[in-house]
């Protein structure tokens, strides 16, 4: 009676073994899948985007975009810092964009001015030279 | 009393140029360096500069 239990549990313990070397197997296969599938993404995401080429040409863009990109996962972009950082650049880029187009206005109407003043000054001077003519 | 000035400016410029000089080429080599550092080991720095995003934008999370 024991021998036949032992057997049996024997008989378990075997099939516990063979089902945790299967268990294993299939997870290291699995994890091997996953690594070369991994791989395989990653090396197919640089042949989509071209990283190489894109790094090769604007190295520190690049490596810019690639801060950008972890200040985003971080969790940064909706924090003061970033409105301060987002204020600054526009505040500069405003400048830099406007005053330009400032100049040529302020440039025009000087201009316009400059014209106006002088035909008035034209005007008033026939307007004054009329009644001297009068007299 | 304006040539004494002029030439101490003179002087002065003449002092401080080759510093400038030096200065710009270190920081020309240096630049080229890092460039070169960057398209040799393109995925090194990528990976570095999203993990130092990370921790600043985590950083300013916290902040």
């Amino acid at each position: 009676m024991e021998t036949h239990e032992q057997s049996t549990s024997n008989g378990r313990g075997n099939e516990s073994g063979k089902e945790t070397e299967h268990g294993a197997g299939w997870v290291s296969d699995s994890a091997h899948k996953a690594w070369s599938r991994t791989q395989g993404a990653v090396s197919e995401l640089k042949r989509a985007a071209a990283i190489e080429e894109r790094v090769n040409r604007h190295p520190y863009g690049a490596v810019a975009a690639a801060l950008g990109i972890g200040y985003a996962l971080g969790g940064g972009i909706f924090t003061p810092l970033t409105s301060r950082i987002v204020a600054l650049g526009l505040r500069i880029g405003i400048r830099l964009a406007i005053l330009p187009i400032l100049k040529d206005e302020i440039s025009v109407l000087a201009d316009a001015l400059g014209g106006e003043s002088e035909s008035k000054g034209r005007r008033g001077g026939n307007r004054a030279a009329k009644p001297s003519g009068e007299r | 009393m304006t040539e004494q000035i002029e030439a101490t400016v003179r002087e002065v410029g003449a002092r401080v140029r080759p510093q400038i000089e030096e200065a710009r080429r270190r920081l020309s080599s240096a630049n080229s360096n890092v460039a070169s550092y960057i398209k040799e080991n393109p995925g090194r720095c990528l990976v570095g500069a999203v993990a130092i995003g990370f921790l600043i934008g985590k950083i300013a999370r916290r902040a």
